[in-house]
């Protein structure tokens, strides 16, 4: 399943739950968050029994991503239970993606 | 998840260098395998628009012609694993690649691992990317029209840069750590003329001022130590590419620059290792030149093959 574009609404009723989800805050401006894309969604799809994988366009959800301090886009971040689990900024390689939730979901 | 298969080659790199070998060598009948750390494109897929690639009369950005790329290659057979090589052992016929997704095998490597523009190496650059701070002129140049902008650099790509970003940006500052340009003549004169380029000579960038977006940098005077704030809107670092070789640096002959050297045939000083793209060294750096040494490796990896015994498939892992 592909990564869903949330709002601020769903990410305020999901992010409460069990189930881990793992968010993007990316721009269409930020390159580099269009390089991480392809391989976000693959890691969407690898983890997809586990956490729910979203992603949250800070030029349309100002609001959300000043809540949550995203300062530096690509930002990954792991909630569980309305908690931050653990994020990471502009991750080099897939590889990188999968330890960090790994580690996260681990941890 | 170690795989014992050897391929006919691997190449290091997803960027046009890279596909553009895989799709010769899989069109060539060969098994190949793409080692890619992210996805398709390396540097080009960071460029808003490319206006000098053949065939795109209205430019293309370099995030989709990454795909293009990728998925033509697919077409005729090759492979991508998303895995980063950590290891390399390209002596032998057998080539090992050790990666964060298992070990792979090859007869035969194309290196095509690109190069990275090299950083200032000061506090809040790098989350400062795309937010003021570039490292591409002809990318993120068009950002800033109208704008006030530094370039930092005194060789050859920071006068170019200078002069592209003079004819977008309102003003234009060159910061430079000498008293002058290293750069080739050709570009002086146009720079001098320029009425909206001004120059600070020894000069260094100290500090990256910002507001969540540049809105200045403090510079350093080398001579005198004085300090000063210059406002800009974005500051264009160019001050020259580092090749990725730090996979191979101790197989492969490298320049003093660091890029590996290989004539027009990709060849390296190993057989059946070439190189492939911006990590080549070569006069020109640009997609084109890279998508042109991706098609003439597959050829002397051919050539090689059919040199080896039953065309290599009798060596061992």
């Amino acid at each position: 399943m592909a990564a869903m574009e949330m709002n601020r609404e769903q990410f305020e009723r999901m992010t409460q739950g069990d189930k881990p989800v793992l968010v993007d805050f990316w721009a269409p401006w930020c390159g580099y968050c269009r390089r991480i894309g392809p391989a976000f969604e693959r890691i969407a799809e690898a983890y997809a029994d586990r956490l729910t994988a979203a992603k949250v366009n800070i030029d349309e959800e100002a609001q959300l991503a000043e809540a949550e301090r995203i300062e530096v886009i690509p930002t990954l971040m792991l909630y569980r239970n309305g908690k931050v689990v653990d994020s990471i900024v502009a991750p080099e390689s897939q590889a990188a993606i999968d330890r960090f939730i790994r580690d996260a979901l681990a941890g | 998840m170690n795989e014992r298969h050897i391929y006919d080659m691997i190449v290091i790199g997803g960027g046009p260098g890279g596909y553009t070998a895989a799709m010769y060598a899989a069109r060539a009948g060969l098994d190949v395998l793409v080692l890619e750390k992210l996805s398709a494109g390396g540097q080009m897929a960071l460029s808003e628009a490319i206006d000098n690639y053949p065939g795109f009369e209205e430019g293309i950005d370099g995030f989709t012609l990454a795909e293009k790329m990728q998925r033509q290659a697919e077409r005729f057979g090759a492979k991508t694993a998303y895995a980063q090589a950590r290891r390399a052992a390209l002596s032998g016929a057998v080539k090992t690649l050790e990666t964060d997704a298992g070990t792979f095998y090859a007869r035969t490597v194309a290196l095509a691992t690109g190069a990275n523009p090299k950083p200032l190496g000061i506090a809040g650059e790098t989350a400062l990317v795309g937010r003021g701070v570039a490292y591409c002129a002809a990318c993120d140049g068009m950002r800033y029209r109208g704008k006030t902008v530094a370039v930092v650099g005194g060789g050859n790509s920071a006068a170019a840069d200078a002069l592209l970003l003079s004819r977008i940006a309102a003003q234009v500052i060159l910061v430079h750590r000498r008293d002058a340009l290293r750069a080739t003549k050709v570009y002086h004169e146009p720079l001098m003329q320029a009425k909206n380029v001004s120059f600070r000579w020894n000069s260094v960038v100290t500090e990256l001022l910002h507001d969540g977006h540049v809105t200045g940098v403090r510079l350093k005077d080398t001579a005198t130590g004085e300090e000063s704030e210059l406002p800009c809107d974005a500051v264009f670092v160019s001050i020259g590419r580092e090749p990725a070789t730090a996979l191979v640096r101790d197989q492969l002959a490298l320049d003093a620059a660091g890029y590996v050297i290989a004539d027009e045939t990709t060849q390296t000083n190993l057989p059946g290792v070439y190189a492939v793209g911006d990590v080549r060294a070569k006069p020109l750096h640009q997609v084109v030149t890279a998508v042109s040494d991706g098609a003439v490796a597959v050829q002397m990896a051919e050539a090689y093959l059919a040199s080896l015994t039953d065309g290599g498939r009798t060596a061992k892992i």
